[in-house]
């Protein structure tokens, strides 16, 4: 079992992936509405992983993506974004996530990046 | 506005209804518009910026975004709470991220904002005239498709 913080500005989209994660044996440590939030958020509960949303408000899911792997090299994020674009994953996989899923997705497809990203180094 | 703006947004607009719908989705008439009025109580707006910029409107009535809700949380949804907003604007996000991962592949790389909610009918939005809509016929109700989109003109060099 994992400690995972999620990052996305819509409810729905954290409930759901509350949801998947928790009945896939996780649990959720924390909610973030924004970057700035979800950097904020990672610094004080230091989770095992987060999943990450790319298109929010006040700071996007790339800005948050740099800022927790410059505190924490180590930092294992999923990025998990409706923008599926080449460049946007190349940027991602660039600045250090560990996996990208693009929605809408499976449950099962989320739970294995999760597992992969968890059984990395 | 270029026609060929508007395919990718039905392309994605059916996959991703049936993907997080489920059912059949029937593409209905296009028709061009000179000015964007909301013609449903619920629009979902999402910008779109880059090399291709605008805006891109789904309207929908308050019946079908209910049912919609409620087939994306898998639950009976009887009222339009802030879940079930949460729920279709998250619908317009996916269907935009997935039309401009589509634009990208033709050369245009775009952004797109996070989804605003409209409520209400008749509701100016301001944007580039003309715009395109297409409605597309789903099994929880219609869901108007408006895209306002235009190419931004290469800087000229010397």
């Amino acid at each position: 079992m994992a400690k995972i913080l999620i990052a996305d500005d819509a409810m729905f989209m954290r409930a759901s992936i509350k949801k998947i994660l928790t009945e896939g044996g996780h649990e959720v440590v924390g909610e973030a509405e924004d970057g700035q939030d979800a950097v904020e958020k990672y610094a004080v509960l230091a989770p095992d992983l987060v999943m990450l949303d790319i298109t929010m408000p006040r700071m996007d899911g790339l800005a948050a993506l740099a800022a927790i792997v410059n505190a924490n090299a180590s930092a294992k994020v999923i990025m998990c974004s409706a923008l599926g674009q080449e460049q946007k994953v190349k940027e991602a996989i660039g600045t250090g996530a560990r996996d990208y899923v693009v929605k809408p997705f499976t449950p099962q497809k989320l739970l294995d990046a999760v597992n992969r990203a968890l059984a990395m180094p | 506005m270029n026609v060929a703006f508007i395919n990718p947004f039905i392309t994605a607009g059916v996959e991703v209804i049936k993907q997080i719908v489920g059912g059949e989705v029937e593409q209905g008439q296009l028709s061009i518009r000179t000015a964007i009025f909301t013609t449903q109580q619920v629009s979902i707006v999402v910008g779109v910026s880059g090399p291709v910029q605008g805006q891109v409107i789904y309207g929908l009535s308050q019946v079908t975004a209910t049912k919609i809700a409620s087939a994306m949380m898998g639950i009976q949804q009887v009222e339009f709470d802030e879940m079930a907003i949460s729920a279709v604007s998250e619908l317009g996000n996916m269907i935009s991220g997935n039309a401009v991962m589509l634009l990208s592949e033709s050369g245009f790389v775009c952004d797109i904002t996070p989804p605003t909610m409209v409520r209400g009918m008749n509701v100016e939005i301001a944007t580039q005239a003309p715009s395109l809509l297409v409605p597309l016929y789903t099994k929880c109700g219609k869901v108007d498709i408006t895209v306002a989109l235009s190419a931004v003109p290469s800087p000229v060099t010397a």
